[in-house]
């Protein structure tokens, strides 16, 4: 097995036995921003402070893609899915059949390899139900 | 005093279009060129009476409007062209009704064109912006119209029939305009087992790429009635842009449409129960039945009841997108937005044929799109004419 890497920095952290989506929130006004940004978009202000949504979300709306993507071969699942703070993510879903999913339901997050490239394992974030 | 009462009235004088298709061998200057012609034909005007030209365009290239207008006798003049997505049509026609209120000139020309088959893009999907996290991730513009498919059945109970409902009644107006590039009628059921695109979305819920041109004449009021008894006012002009994703908690409903419709209704000092006609941006089946809401046509979350009750078909109480919308008429991107300005002129004189409706005083035209990473959409453009 090659190399791992992220598909793209700072979206999500790996503990020894946590996945968590991390972006950030400004120190001056308290918004909350997925993925982090440098500057708030409320005030301007370029102090904010990393934070994480936690590894549970809830299962806000998903679809079955019989067409490819860019990256992906068809089928492929993918939803909405509502982490902590208000924030809403689009993300790929593991699962075994649609009967699996309901609206509502509990997900959690998980990272695994997205695809490859050459030697290396390109990784992202992907919910599963709970 | 606020801008608009410091505007004159305008008013639209004339208006034309290709047939929407596929037209690989024909350029953006042939398409621009007929549309263009056609439009001033049924204004009766004459090449030095224009003052002022826009044009959109997405995928057309440098001076579009330029190109087109010079086969048609107009050159030596101030010309703007407009990139706007989806909206683009809709934003250059924004643009000459700015100029002919704010006095510049007392004629101007708007056009849209687009050659979807000839683009970078025929034959595929419109790729999001390579620096979009849910892109890499997998989204794709239908994907982000089905999973909001799939909230609405959940939260309101509307149902797979109730959608595929939305391309029947298009498809049944396609019919009747000779303009429309699909000329077939479908069932429910041929909706229902088309190929699933992206679960619940099937392919006949989805608009085709196409090719075409639209252009209109505006004309201030004060002088529309030299070149016809019937002027079309504009009675609101808006053009908005979509908020940031993490404003948007509610899936089903469109916060930018809604927005931008209620300025409309303002500047016009009408509501929606005032509208006779509607061309709205069918792009999906789904946007459809969300669109008669956000644009207060119905209730919240009763969209789905709405089309069963017959009311935005072609003899319903309000008829929405008789033109055949773009889900059967087609969608040449920036055409769109002026071609619905074209449907909604020949609705107000009465030249409809076997699209009109009856006595159609008042029209709403609505247009968006353009895929921003991290903003609900792009663009947004909502009109509203009187005749």
């Amino acid at each position: 097995m090659g190399q791992r890497v992220p598909f793209r920095e700072g979206l999500f952290s790996e503990g020894a036995d946590d996945v968590c989506l991390t972006g950030n929130r400004c120190r001056k006004c308290g918004q909350i921003y997925f993925p982090a940004r440098s500057l708030c978009f409320a005030c301007l202000a370029e102090d904010l402070e990393p934070i994480g949504f936690g590894r549970e979300g809830t299962l806000y709306s998903y679809t079955v893609s019989y067409m490819p993507s860019l990256r992906f071969e068809a089928p492929f699942y993918a939803g909405w899915v509502n982490a902590r703070e208000g924030v809403r993510v689009f993300a790929p879903l593991v699962i075994e059949e649609e009967a699996q999913l309901i609206i509502g339901m509990k997900m959690e997050l998980l990272v695994a390899e997205l695809w490859r490239e050459g030697e290396k394992s390109v990784v992202g974030y992907k919910y599963r139900p709970l | 005093m606020g801008m608009t009462e410091a505007l004159r009235d305008v008013a639209v004088i004339g208006g034309g279009m290709t047939v929407f298709g596929k037209f690989p061998e024909r350029t953006h200057e042939s398409l621009g060129r007929e549309a263009m012609l056609a439009a001033m034909k049924d204004a009766g005007i004459k090449p030095k009476d224009v003052g002022f030209a826009s044009c959109g365009t997405v995928y057309g290239g440098w001076c579009v409007g330029q190109r087109m207008l010079k086969e048609v006798g107009i050159s030596d003049m101030e010309f703007l062209n407009v990139e706007n997505a989806c909206a683009s049509g809709a934003s250059a026609f924004r643009e000459a009704w700015l100029r002919v209120a704010a006095g510049q000139c007392d004629i101007a020309i708007a056009g849209g064109v687009e050659s979807m088959t000839t683009s970078p893009v025929a034959g595929k999907l419109i790729p999001p912006p390579p620096d979009d996290v849910d892109g890499q991730l997998g989204l794709t513009v239908p994907m982000f119209f089905a999973l909001m498919m799939r909230r609405h059945m959940h939260e309101y109970g509307t149902t797979p029939e109730q959608f595929a409902r939305v391309s029947v009644k298009n498809h049944d107006n396609g019919c009747l305009n000779p303009y429309s590039q699909y000329q077939r009628r479908l069932t429910v059921e041929d909706i229902l087992a088309s190929r699933m695109v992206c679960d619940p979305l099937s392919l006949l819920q989805c608009c085709p790429n196409s090719d075409g041109a639209a252009a209109v004449v505006l004309c201030a009021n004060e002088v529309a009635r030299r070149f016809t008894s019937t002027p079309m006012v504009v009675a609101a002009s808006i053009l908005g842009s979509g908020d940031y994703l993490h404003k948007w908690e509610d899936a089903t409903f469109s916060n930018m449409s809604h927005k931008a419709a209620m300025a409309a209704y303002e500047m016009a000092g009408i509501g929606p129960k005032d509208i006779d006609v509607v061309e709205l941006h069918d792009a999906f089946t789904v946007a459809e039945i969300m669109h008669y809401e956000d644009l207060g046509l119905c209730s919240k979350g009763e969209g789905g009841r709405f089309i069963d009750s017959r009311g935005p078909w072609l003899d319903g109480t309000l008829p929405v997108n008789p033109s055949g919308g773009l889900l059967s008429k087609g969608h040449p991107l920036a055409a769109t937005g002026v071609a619905q300005v074209v449907e909604v002129w020949r609705q107000l004189r009465g030249g409809a044929g076997k699209i009109q409706v009856s006595g159609a005083k008042t029209a709403l035209t609505h247009v968006m799109g353009g895929y921003v990473s991290g903003l609900e959409s792009g663009a947004i453009s909502v009109h509203i004419f009187k005749i």
